[in-house]
């Protein structure tokens, strides 16, 4: 009976050592080989419970999810001679762990290869390129065309590369100062333009006032003088139906009212004696 | 076998045994207890527990009280997927609240080659929870990583003044969609309500001179207000002289016609008067007007009688002659 269970006990830790030997999981976050004395015996993709020959065959496993590569910014040369300071990532994971165990074997490795690669793809890449097309339109294009090639490029390595992007398009410090010294001049030269349309913009409205004013007071006069027209041909209109009654009584009347007009003080009148005022003067017998 | 034999001892040792056994049966099933009740877990409101059988995702459980088979068979992370998470870029919370800007992060060209200062809210949250754990390592930096990659080729598409200005809610909006996009492409499960822009400002280096542009505007709009000013003043002005004019000119036009109708009326009346009786009254009015001249007005006469001789008027001092008369005639 003893025995037995000691017999039990025995087969069971046997079991449990051989059963931890042949059976593993494998993650949904990982991906495996198996080798036998260093030979490749097969890839298993699928997550779940597999057994392998205690011992004799060797398991190993890599992360299966994606990674990036993130290395150090690197100083470029674009077309128009600017040295650019670009910072790129690439998203990549194991699409093949054989290939990628045989040719590159861990991640530290991975990520130095990748960062090669894809340094001297994008180095050719920017050197093809003026800086202000790094920037803006190009971008796109060029980071999905390195992307391609790299893609290529990383396949036998057991690699699969999602894409790689560049994150940062930094200028040499010595470069940025004088970009701010261009923003600053481009700014003074703004505000310059938004003083100078606003004495342009001052003036005409000055000008246009002025212009009002000169016309309003020219519509007056016009007006007023035609007024006054108005008001001397009226007159004119009736001095003439009241004089026109009797001409020769009005060249009397006229003369009379301008000579108490005109004669003062300061004349002196020489008369005849036998003028008609002074016929008595002599004789009081009308002459 | 020998124990058997002796039969005190054999009944103590016989006890001691079934003791032993109840015992050696109690621990292994205590340690099964024990195992088994590992796989007790809880998963909490706005919580989801993603459920691996041997590696292999089996199962997305919810809120509750839950089980699972112990390790190694069963394995559970759980995942908040309500909580609206966080990060930003370009700056940094301190724990004082006041934000840290993160200059290698902030500055950033734009599509005109300037740079801005760019500060990016960006909230998130757990959208598939398998993806989540399984497909991308750490998602957390990824998206950080992704979302500069976004913002900075939004940004780097747009002249400055537009995304400082107007544009920058549709910087706001593109740089969303892209990072959705990038994130959706890694599959690593998230997904962005917001990504707010809160600041994109000139960076502290020619900060001066974007606010001089600001003064400049100012005074283009005093400019224009200062002319507007002149005109509010002159415009009126000019129409109240009209005004006047045309005032003076009413009143002349209706002077003149009043009086000519006042001279017109005075001559009709004597008129009148003269028709009666011509010839008198023409001598009384001529006399008249002689009396006015010579008599009140003090005009000077002299008169000759032609007869004696025209001779006279030659030498007559018309100087003295007007001296002479002074008081003469008074």
């Amino acid at each position: 009976m003893k025995n037995k269970s000691f017999f039990l006990t025995i087969i069971l830790v046997l079991l449990i050592v051989v059963g931890t030997q042949s059976l593993f999981t494998l993650d949904e976050t990982e991906t495996a080989i198996i080798t036998q004395f260093g030979q490749f015996v097969r890839a298993i993709k699928e997550p779940g419970l597999h057994i392998k020959i205690p011992w004799i065959q060797a398991l190993h496993t890599m992360d299966s999810r994606v990674l990036s590569a993130d290395g150090a910014p690197a100083e470029f040369l674009t077309r128009d001679r600017k040295r650019v300071l670009v910072d790129y990532v690439t998203r990549w994971r194991v699409s093949d762990y054989h290939d990628f165990y045989r040719r590159v074997r861990v991640e530290p490795v991975a990520q130095a290869r990748l960062d090669e690669i894809v340094g001297s793809r994008l180095r050719q890449e920017v050197a093809g390129h003026d800086f202000i097309d790094l920037i803006r339109e190009d971008r796109e294009d060029l980071m999905s065309r390195v992307a391609e090639e790299v893609r290529v490029l990383a396949e036998p390595l057991g690699i699969e590369v999602i894409d790689t992007r560049i994150k940062r398009t930094d200028l040499p410090d010595e470069v940025q100062d004088s970009v701010f010294a261009r923003m600053q001049a481009e700014r003074q030269r703004i505000a310059m333009r938004y003083r100078a349309e606003g004495a342009e913009r001052g003036n005409a409205i000055r000008a246009d006032a002025d212009r009002q004013a000169t016309i309003i007071l020219a519509e007056a006069y016009e007006r007023s003088e035609s007024l006054r027209g108005e008001g001397d041909a009226r007159a004119t209109e009736i001095y003439a139906q009241a004089y026109g009654q009797d001409e020769g009584f009005f060249q009397f009347w006229r003369r009379l009212t301008t000579y108490s007009h005109i004669l003062g003080e300061q004349t002196t009148l020489v008369m005849r004696s036998d003028s008609d005022l002074f016929r008595f003067l002599e004789s009081s017998e009308a002459q | 076998m020998d124990f058997e034999d002796y039969k005190e001892p054999g009944q103590n040792v016989l006890m001691f045994l079934s003791k032993f056994r109840r015992i050696w049966w109690f621990i292994p099933a205590l340690l099964i207890v024990i195992w088994l009740s590992t796989g007790i877990y809880t998963v909490g409101p706005g919580e989801v527990g993603v459920v691996r059988q041997f590696g292999k995702e089996l199962t997305v459980t919810g809120p509750g009280l839950r089980y699972h088979i112990p390790w190694p068979v069963q394995h559970v992370t759980v995942v908040d997927i309500d909580t609206v998470r966080s990060t930003t870029v370009g700056y940094r919370f301190r724990r004082d609240g006041v934000t840290d800007t993160v200059p290698r992060e902030a500055l950033m060209l734009t599509g005109d080659e300037n740079i801005i200062k760019v500060h990016l809210f960006v909230q998130y949250l757990v959208k598939d929870p398998s993806d989540f754990v399984f497909r991308v390592r750490d998602p957390e930096i990824v998206l950080h990583s992704a979302a500069e990659v976004a913002l900075r080729g939004v940004v780097g598409s747009f002249p400055i003044d537009y995304t400082m200005t107007e544009g920058r809610a549709e910087v706001q909006e593109l740089t969303r969609l892209r990072l959705q996009e990038l994130l959706d492409d890694y599959r690593a499960g998230l997904l962005i309500r917001e990504a707010r822009i809160l600041t994109a400002d000139p960076p502290a280096q020619v900060e001066d001179a974007f606010h001089e542009v600001v003064r400049a505007l100012e005074d283009r709009e005093r400019l224009v207000e200062e002319a507007e000013g002149y005109r509010e003043d002159v415009v009126p002005r000019a129409r109240g002289e009209a005004a006047q004019i045309l005032a003076d000119a009413m009143g002349y036009r209706e002077r003149r016609i009043l009086e000519a109708q006042g001279d017109a009326a005075r001559f009709l009346e004597i008129y009148k008067e003269y028709s009666v009786a011509p010839s008198v009254t023409r001598e009384r009015m001529y006399l008249e007007v002689i009396e006015e001249v010579l008599g009140i007005h003090g005009a000077k006469l002299i008169v000759i009688n032609p007869n004696i001789g025209g001779n006279v008027l030659p030498l007559i001092d018309l100087d003295r002659f007007s001296g002479l008369e002074e008081g003469g005639m008074r």
